[in-house]
């Protein structure tokens, strides 16, 4: 019986090991059905942007992907999840985003039904986190997570402010350099995570202090009302602003507006810079207007579809970690020509998503950075290379 | 009379000051101060409370404010503005919230809110905003408050009002329980006591007041019916007393009155005689002076006894008072049945009495009148007796005397008699009137007797008899006698006149004159106002008048004596005719009373009486004057006896002075002879 049962486990191994292998080596594996679980609402440019991305990756990489937008309704999301899960005819794979931890019943129901997943963009965090520990041991379906380091953008983003204010000798007074940080909301692991690059780049910076982290909800009205007030204040106060940062490109725009109805000059006495390379953004960077807009992070779509294709062919992302952390890139006036086309026309087919897979005996490793994205952009349109 | 005005005086000083209930007096002394108590204590507490209260709002004001700025903190610091404005916004619901400011760290305000405009009392409260999260500890600025009182005055006059009206009430359902209470414990119980007093005052019966509640008033009116009871037991005594001679126990006169009264309704028909007899002792005053008061009041409380002893039990046995007793006896057949049941109370009366061992015979005078039960002047029963008794006391004492028609008259007449004395002087209707005396030898008029004489104006002339005695009781002796004096010394200056300045005037002296030592004076000074001598006036005494007060007698008779005139002691034989008094006494003459001379001849005794009498006088160096000589033999018969003078109808009846002039006149012409009238001792030497 136990020797049956070692030829057996053997035979298995076997297969686990030299599958993955075998299939990273053919290109032609079978087609992926994954279904995406937007939680974004139909028109909100980065998921849009996340589920247009995972579209391409997939043209590119056999992989059919479905995206059902729950409209920013966790409820609606939590029923699509189920749903999906239910179907008689089950997908590959299920992409979740865990906002508001909205994803973890359809996980669990996932698990239930053998449906393996992914979380997108956020992953499980404190309780949840704890309870059901890290991917595939009690969720065995959970294969792991893709997420980007905000955190690293949100201080990149600060320093550029930085930089740019003590070229331009914009102290005040007192001699300090005064920003103003705007978050979209003090709870969510994404909007935390960038707000804690601004206070890491500010604290390591004696010359700067952040007047107020004001929270505008992402949205660009009330980002513009807290900067009016801001500006109204520091006025008062008597305090020059020198930057203000925006934990997103809609909030930074909004900021941008309230600075110019204060009188002020954007990128010529006042620099902002937002986050998410939104179309708006890209266009008021060419302006001149704003600084930067740090993000590329919707390309997580692509990416995770990257993940799946090496999973499905059996170079398993976990042989690094089951969690994986995608750095974001700034647009600025400088790079802007190469991406600015590509995100104004969403023109994400011209990304080789192929040219992402890891390398044979790589498995886990891989470079999202914008310089590879710009390389593999270039050698779309560089046929030549 | 004034029985009635004690018992009508409560009543009107009732009427006039309006009584004042207890229960009243005590709401109303207690009520208001109950009432301005609890208004000031309600007041009071209302007023701390309203303190307490405008603490208590600025402390949740306050709290308000703290609370609002924690919650304000953070949408300020992050400069959510409108969230300001908005969570500034939820406080004024808050009514007493006038207005509400957020202010930044800049002194800017960030949200104002104003619910209506500021009118009074507005207070304010300033509290800083803190903003903390995990890095920082910051001021974000400021929340001021402004609030108004106005809720809490509002509210605190709405209680003030409530409190007023349940005070208002909690006092008028006081007034009516204490009302209630108060006339159920004090009210009823002292109008028990109350009318149970009225009720003693109407018929001075003792009532006893008629509650049985255990607490004070009923102590109290236990203690009211005591005093009640003991008061009737005292009212039962007072009013035996009041009806009762404390000395004999028998009725006294007020309770005659109250008898007379029921005398005809408790007679049996109106028909029925009823007896009144009205008792005098005779001479009690001498038992009194001989064994003194207390044997006198127990010879009366004795008399008492055997009146009661004498009487049936229908009888009725009173003393008036002294030594007047009455007895009534309800029911007689007739007159004489009366009659001898007076006699039978005399007989009674008149048993010997023991007094310090001395054998007393008490004697006594009825006074009977009988009247019909029917008679509507039963009341005057007492009166009537009385007329009897007089009769009886003054004609016959130790008898029992009827009234009849004749006593009544008498009464009647002597009634007018003495209410007529006043005018009878001042009309001069007493005349005075002159009888001679004569000499038995030789006829010839001496003397003359003045002898006073009423001309009535419906009576006619009346006697001396009649109404000296009535002139005596109304005090008019001496005026009259001044009168007599007067007239016999203007009768002196006629005879005088017409040539008889020999004959004297005897006038009679009654003992209360005797007793006046001014008469001599007076008499002199009347003798020289007409000019007459003293020596030509007589006075005539009586030996009564000398025994009831020899000393005062004797000086009075001693100074006429040196004054000339002559004294005479009349009615001689009579009374006591006493052999001393004719020593004792300056007399110069002796009248024999006409009693002895009445019966002369032909009565041995009665001149052998005269002849003493005539030989002592002769002895004493008297003169002798026979009275009442009515016909010549009596008039020798004296003569022979050695009486020297005579006086009587048998030579003149007593005439006015003018008929006795006019007599004197047509005499006069024969023989005029001069009695030279010389007392054989000087008076002076007399006594």
């Amino acid at each position: 019986m136990t020797a049956v049962l070692r030829i057996l486990l053997t035979m298995g191994m076997a297969c686990g090991v030299f599958t993955p292998v075998g299939g990273a080596a053919a290109s032609d594996a079978k087609p992926l059905n994954i279904v995406f679980v937007n939680p974004g609402k139909t028109g909100e440019v980065y998921w849009d942007m996340v589920a247009q991305t995972m579209k391409a990756a997939g043209r590119k990489l056999d992989a059919h992907v479905e995206v059902l937008t729950s409209e920013r309704n966790y409820r609606t999301m939590q029923e699509l999840g189920l749903g999906v899960v239910t179907r008689p005819d089950k997908p590959d794979f299920l992409i979740l985003s865990n906002e508001e931890s909205a994803a973890v019943p359809v996980l669990e129901a996932a698990e239930a039904a053998g449906v393996k997943t992914l979380l997108l963009s956020n992953t499980l965090i404190g309780e949840d986190a704890v309870r059901l520990g890290p991917p595939r041991q009690k969720l065995k379906t959970w294969l792991g997570d893709i997420t980007t380091d905000l955190q690293t953008a949100g201080a990149r983003m600060a320093n550029a402010l930085i930089s740019r204010a003590r070229a331009e000798k914009w102290q005040s007074p007192d001699g300090k350099i005064h920003i103003l940080g705007i978050g979209g909301d003090e709870i969510t692991p994404a909007s935390i995570a960038r707000n804690a690059g601004l206070k890491l780049a500010a604290d390591a910076a004696p010359d700067v202090v952040v007047d107020r982290m004001l929270f505008a909800n992402w949205t660009q009205s009330e980002a513009e009302q807290v900067t009016a007030n801001y500006l109204g204040w520091a006025s008062r106060k008597e305090i020059r602003p020198a930057g203000i940062w925006a934990g997103n490109d809609p909030m930074a725009l909004g900021a941008l507006r309230a600075v110019t109805a204060a009188g002020l000059m954007p990128g010529r006495n006042i620099e902002v810079v937002g986050l998410n390379w939104s179309e708006d953004a890209l266009r008021e960077i060419k302006s001149g207007r704003l600084l930067l807009t740090d993000g590329g992070h919707f390309l997580l779509g692509g990416w995770s579809i990257v993940l799946l294709r090496d999973y499905a062919d059996g170079c398993d992302f976990a042989a690094a970690s089951a969690h994986i952390e995608v750095k974001t890139s700034a647009i600025t006036r400088t790079n802007l020509g190469s991406v600015g086309d590509l995100i104004k026309n969403r023109a994400f087919d011209r990304i080789d998503f192929t040219r992402f897979r890891a390398k044979a005996g790589r498995c886990g490793q891989y470079d999202f950075s914008i310089d590879a994205l710009i390389s593999s952009l270039a050698s779309l349109e560089g046929t030549a290379d | 009379m004034r029985n009635d005005d004690d018992m009508t005086a409560p009543k009107r000083n009732a009427q006039a000051a309006p009584s004042r209930s207890v229960v009243r007096a005590m709401i109303w002394a207690t009520v208001p101060v109950l009432l301005v108590v609890q208004l000031l204590a309600s007041a009071g507490v209302e007023i701390s409370s309203f303190w307490s209260q405008i603490r208590q709002l600025d402390a949740r004001i306050a709290r308000t404010a703290e609370s609002r700025g924690e919650l304000i903190a953070e949408p300020l610091w992050k400069m959510r503005y409108d969230q300001v404005t908005s969570v500034l916004s939820e406080i004024m619901h808050d009514e007493t919230i006038a207005a509400a400011a957020v202010y930044d760290d800049t002194g800017v305000a960030i949200a104002r809110v104003v619910a209506r405009p500021s009118d009074q009392a507005v207070s304010e409260v300033s509290r800083p905003i803190s903003y903390t999260n995990g890095n920082i500890a910051v001021q974000a600025g400021r929340i001021v408050i402004a609030y108004s009182y106005a809720t809490v005055y509002a509210d605190t006059g709405s209680r003030l009002l409530l409190l007023l009206v349940v005070g208002l009430l909690a006092t008028f359902a006081t007034l009516i329980a204490m009302r209630i209470s108060a006339n159920i414990f004090i009210g009823k119980p002292l109008a028990a006591i109350m009318s149970a007093i009225q009720r003693s005052k109407q018929d001075g019966r003792a009532y006893p007041a008629d509650i049985k509640s255990l607490n004070e008033f009923g102590q109290l009116a236990r203690a009211f019916n005591a005093m009640q009871h003991t008061t009737s037991g005292a009212l039962d005594r007072l009013g035996h007393m009041a009806a009762h001679d404390p000395l004999t126990g028998l009725p006294n006169r007020r309770s005659l009155s109250e008898h007379l009264v029921t005398l005809s309704n408790d007679a049996g028909s109106p028909d029925s005689l009823i007896a009144f007899c009205f008792i005098d002792l005779d001479d009690f005053k001498g038992i009194n002076d001989t064994f003194g008061h207390d044997s006198g009041d127990k010879f009366l409380v004795h008399i008492s006894e055997r009146l009661r002893d004498a009487v049936e039990p229908q009888d009725w046995v009173a003393r008036l008072g002294g030594d007047e007793f009455v007895v009534i006896r309800p029911e007689v057949s007739n007159e004489a049945t009366a009659q001898a049941f007076a006699r039978q109370l005399l007989n009674a009366i008149s048993e010997p009495i023991r007094l310090h061992d001395k054998q007393v015979v008490p004697r006594a005078s009825i006074g009977l009148a009988v009247r019909r039960a029917g008679d509507p002047e039963l009341s005057h029963l007492p009166a009537l007796a009385d007329i009897a008794l007089y009769h009886a006391k003054s004609k016959a004492p130790g008898t029992v005397a009827v009234l009849d028609e004749a006593l009544q008259r008498d009464y009647r007449r002597r009634r007018d008699l003495e209410l007529a004395i006043p005018a009878g002087f001042a009309e001069g209707q007493f005349e005075v009137w002159y009888q001679s005396q004569v000499d038995l030898e030789n006829q010839a008029v001496v003397g003359l007797e003045a002898l006073i004489r009423w001309r009535h104006p419906e009576h006619g002339i009346i006697g001396p008899g009649e109404f000296l005695p009535l002139i005596e009781r109304s005090g008019n002796n001496a005026r009259l006698t001044r009168y007599v004096l007067t007239d016999s010394c203007r009768a002196l200056q006629r005879l005088m006149a017409a040539g008889k300045p020999q004959i004297r005037i005897a006038i009679n002296l009654p003992p209360s004159e005797l007793a006046d030592h001014s008469f001599a004076a007076e008499l002199r000074a009347t003798c020289a106002r007409f000019d007459v001598a003293p020596s030509s006036l007589e006075l005539e005494i009586t030996e009564g008048s000398l025994i009831n007060n020899m000393a005062s007698a004797s000086e009075t008779l001693h100074r006429l004596r040196r004054l000339g005139a002559t004294i005479a002691l009349d009615d001689f034989g009579t009374g006591y005719s006493s052999l001393a008094h004719l020593r004792r006494f300056p007399l110069d003459k002796v009248k024999i009373d006409k009693a002895f001379i009445s019966e002369i001849p032909d009565s041995a005794e009665d001149k052998a009486i005269v002849g003493v009498i005539a030989s002592l006088a002769g002895t004493l160096g008297l003169t002798l004057v026979a009275e009442g000589i009515e016909r010549p033999e009596q008039a020798e018969a004296m003569r022979e006896m050695g009486v020297m003078l005579g006086q009587g109808f048998h030579y003149h009846r007593p005439q006015p002075l003018d008929a006795v002039l006019q007599w004197l006149e047509k005499q006069a012409a024969p023989e005029s002879r001069v009695l030279v009238d010389s007392p054989s001792i000087a008076p002076e030497f007399a006594a």
